[in-house]
């Protein structure tokens, strides 16, 4: 017994002196959270692993008092940290935490500032001027300008009365890059849609040394997509404006059906508001994202791949002014939102074993994986004929769908080698996938 | 029936109609009267076309719209509601019930004596349509990007070349003064010596996800449609969303290439050759049957050492069109009579006697006839049109691979690169195979 709690108090002190020695290109992060007007129970813990899972980070979470509890209990050793990531929307701390934490960040701390944590704080100035922005708390001209996009340009001296903070109905909404030379956005799409999410809007605050990263039309329902120019896509806008017309009909006063005594949302104009942010404070970089709306085990918000990328390319930039991170392949376009259900970018190998399932009604995401991997290695002969194996492996697995084949008989049409061909040649008789067989070895044979 | 009785017949018939006797709606075709094929001043063109959905009619309608010059004949789709659709368009245009239709294009340039061909299809089917009308030495309007992949294209070059036929592409903005403006302002050193080009197409729309299969609507002929593309079941796409399918076209990118990159090469003199190095990445969609990217960004250099970035709109603060960063400025040009400059003073005044002289057309489908009645070279010639798709098409090959592509404009093909080569064509279904000039 003795023995067992001398070699884990040995490995505590081992880890504990790994966790001490900083390596460069790792860093501490330290995620606060306790009280929320969301769920933060469910929050911290995936923000962790979305922290963790980059390899960069080892990350703590430090829980508050509840509310009303003893804040002095409060106290974290922010010198310990490289990032503190806010994940907390409640009562204030201690005048000591406060001014330990805005040493950290005037010292050059990063800061990500996530979704409600923009709401906490009302009062106290100097936490605003970190956030850049935020919202509800009695927040209103006096907090700050409201800051947004007209067109190309952005406004940011709308000083007019009025709230600030609201959002509509939770949606899907098209994100849009408006700085894609920023080192969190470069090589992101121009435009992706995001999982079902609060789009904030009327945020103010001081939005000093503060650069808007990405936007969101306020005005829209999931639909300020770019049109395309089909009948199809062209009835599909009509038929969501229709809805949202209906909606709005519905609701509006005296309108039969609508909602009894319940006080009008605040009129909320369309416009393309911030979504992603920067802000310098002091030394410290800040990274403010007002994505990512937790449900318990966090929801689409949380699970859409746009959001668990820019929060993790936007925890690195804050920690070391550099973004090191590759773009995933599952990245979405505004073709659609994309949600990783455990958060985690699928493997190689997960999608290989997995890819066999498909039918066209499915998700590409294994292929899109498959593809990727493809042109990762381009150019390395080894590495492309051990995909290649595990592929014509799958296309001689009699489990393995028509579908599925379909799909990677396109593949080995152009990355194939000879080691392709018998399976292939075996297929040009096989029911339902003779043509594709037929396609792949033609193509393959076109030059060797 | 030899040419000359032919002819005899046409004017008696000709006559005929003047004098006012009810004559069978025959038309003969000028150009297939006479050896080399020059259509005389005074006869009106007669048309076929094969494809009747919008662009096509639209095509149609606008050819009509040049004070009485053409007369549509025949008719081609896969489609039967829109042929007879088309039909009744046509015969209320000519004021005769004669106008005939077909439901495969090889029947009708079996039976059709035609002076041209309007052609508006999927890109897919452009390698077999266009090559087979272009050798039975039929003179082509035909609807950019003129090729599916750069084989079907050279394909389609060659036996243009060897007929001698002439050839109009469907890239009308060259044929709009602003656009003509712009590229002469740029050939004539106003941005400076061209460094960098950039090319804003539009972005991807929205997915559409996996259809269940469905009845092949009543007269359409799906096989046909799908010629030598693979087979597939029908799923409620085809007229006009085909385009987000690769099998038959790649998107935005592609569809586009006809237009900006055309612009862009007419501006910076590229017009007759090709990149040698392109390299780039897409988006593409996580689900369903569109497989076209949503959104592409690669850069192409060339062996003169401008460097031309093709991309989704959204990437460049100035969205769309092409725009010409040279050592003095730059400028900017798009649809909507947008033309734009790093300094206005870079737009003003005119050219002098001894500038560059850029070919000139207000009117696009206007321009074709008279080329057909000049003989000579049209403003959308075919083998530019190849350029301005081959750098999509070479774009799309970069972004498949990961790879940086090197190509030799010169000799059109792919240089150390077997794997980016076999995508320089797709294997067609069979029994269709591309025609040899």
């Amino acid at each position: 017994m003795k023995k067992k709690y001398l070699f884990l108090l040995l490995v505590a002190g081992v880890l504990t002196f790994f966790s001490a020695c900083k390596k460069e290109g790792h860093y501490n992060a330290l995620i606060i959270t306790g009280q929320n007007n969301h769920n933060w129970k469910a929050s911290s813990p995936i923000l962790k692993q979305l922290l963790d899972q980059t390899g960069l980070f080892t990350s703590d979470i430090i829980i508050t008092p509840e509310k009303g509890g003893d804040m002095k209990t409060f106290n974290p050793n922010f010198s310990k940290y490289d990032l503190v990531v806010l994940d907390y929307n409640g009562e204030p701390w201690t005048a000591k935490t406060d001014t330990a934490f805005l040493k950290f960040v005037r010292n050059g701390g990063g800061v990500v500032v996530y979704h409600a944590a923009d709401n906490s704080f009302p009062e106290w100035k100097e936490y605003n001027r970190i956030t850049g922005l935020g919202g509800w708390g009695n927040r209103n001209e006096k907090s700050g300008p409201y800051v947004y996009y007209k067109g190309d340009e952005i406004v940011r001296d709308d000083t007019s009365k009025g709230i600030g903070g609201t959002h509509g109905a939770r949606n899907e909404f098209l994100v849009k890059t408006r700085n894609s030379q920023h080192p969190i956005m470069k090589g992101l799409p121009a435009n992706w849609m995001h999982g079902t999410d609060e789009l904030y809007s009327l945020l103010r605050g001081p939005a000093e040394n503060m650069e808007i990263l990405a936007t969101a039309n306020s005005g829209n329902r999931g639909l300020n997509r770019p049109a395309v120019p089909t009948p199809a896509g062209a009835a599909a806008v009509a038929a969501a404006a229709a809805a949202q017309a209906a909606r709005a009909a519905r609701t509006a006063p005296g309108a039969p059906g609508a909602p009894v005594a319940v006080p009008a949302r605040p009129s909320q104009p369309a416009r393309d508001e911030p979504m992603l942010m920067t802000i310098t404070y002091g030394k410290g970089r800040i990274f403010h994202t007002v994505l990512g709306h937790a449900d318990e085990g966090g929801g689409p918000a949380m699970k859409c791949v746009g959001f668990i990328v820019t929060f993790q390319r936007g925890a690195e930039w804050a920690a070391s002014g550099k973004v090191t991170q590759e773009v995933p392949f599952d990245f979405p376009s505004a073709a659609g939102a994309v949600l990783r259900p455990d958060f985690k970018e699928i493997t190689l190998d997960e999608a290989l074993a997995n890819i066999g399932s498909y039918d066209i009604a499915k998700s590409t995401k294994n292929l899109n994986c498959l593809r990727y991997h493809i042109r990762k290695v381009a150019g390395d002969e080894q590495a492309l004929l051990n995909i290649e194996k595990k592929m014509v492996y799958i296309l001689q697995n009699k489990d393995a769908t028509v579908d599925s084949k379909k799909l990677l008989l396109r593949e080995l049409s152009w990355m194939g080698t000879d080691y392709s061909i018998p399976a292939i040649k075996e297929l040009t008789s096989t029911e339902g996938l003779k043509d594709e067989a037929g396609f792949a070895l033609t193509r393959l044979q076109s030059a060797k | 029936m030899t040419n000359n009785s032919s002819r005899r017949e046409f004017v008696k018939r000709s006559a005929a109609l003047v004098a006012g006797a009810i004559v069978l709606p025959q038309i003969i075709p000028s150009t297939a009267l006479g050896k080399g094929g020059k259509l005389p001043p005074s006869d009106r063109v007669v048309f076929g076309l094969i494809g009747a959905g919008s662009q096509g009619m639209s095509d149609l309608r606008d050819f009509y719209r040049l004070d009485n010059q053409v007369q549509f004949v025949a008719l081609c789709d896969v489609d039967a509601s829109r042929l007879s659709a088309a039909k009744e368009a046509v015969d209320t245009a000519n004021k005769s019930k004669g106008c005939r239709t077909y439901g495969d294009f090889r029947e009708l340039l079996e039976k059709e004596k035609l002076d041209a061909m309007l052609i508006a299809i999927p890109d897919h089917w452009h390698g077999i349509i266009y090559s087979s009308v272009v050798n039975k030495k039929i003179n082509v309007y035909g609807e950019k990007p003129i090729c599916r992949t750069i084989k079907d294209g050279q394909t389609i070059v060659n036996a243009v070349k060897k007929n001698g036929i002439v050839w109009q592409t469907g890239s009308w903005q060259r044929s709009q003064p602003h656009f003509h403006r712009a590229c002469e302002l740029v050939r004539n050193g106003r941005v400076g010596k061209i460094k960098s080009i950039e090319v804003g197409l539009p972005d991807g729309g929205r997915g559409i996800g996996t259809p269940p299969v469905q009845d092949v609507p009543e007269g359409l002929n799906w096989d046909m449609w799908l010629g030598p593309a693979l087979k597939v079941p029908f799923r409620g796409v085809s007229h006009w969303d085909w385009r987000w399918i690769l099998d038959y076209s790649g998107g935005q990118l592609t569809d586009w290439s006809g237009h900006h990159i055309d612009i862009a090469n007419w501006g910076a003199d590229l017009e007759h050759t090709g990149p040698s190095e392109i390299s780039g990445a897409g988006v593409y969609p996580p689900e369903g049957i569109y497989d076209a990217p949503f959104e592409y960004d690669f850069l192409c250099k060339y062996a003169n050492g401008i460097e031309m970035r093709v991309a989704n709109a959204s990437r460049f603060p100035l969205g769309m069109g092409a725009t010409w960063y040279g050592d003095l400025g730059w400028i900017h040009v798009d649809r909507g009579n947008i033309i734009s400059a790093s300094d206005p003073k870079l737009l003003e005044g005119e050219i002098g006697e001894n500038g560059i002289h850029l070919y000139q057309s207000d009117n696009h489908y206007q321009n074709f006839i008279d080329c057909l009645r000049s003989g000579k070279p049209t403003i959308a010639p075919v083998e530019v049109a190849y350029r301005a798709i081959s750098v999509g098409l070479l774009g799309e090959i970069a972004m498949t691979t990961g790879q940086t592509i090197k190509w030799d404009p010169v000799k059109e093909e792919i240089i150390g690169n077997p794997r980016a080569s076999r995508l320089l064509s797709r294997p067609y279904r069979q029994p269709w195979t591309l025609p040899t000039a």
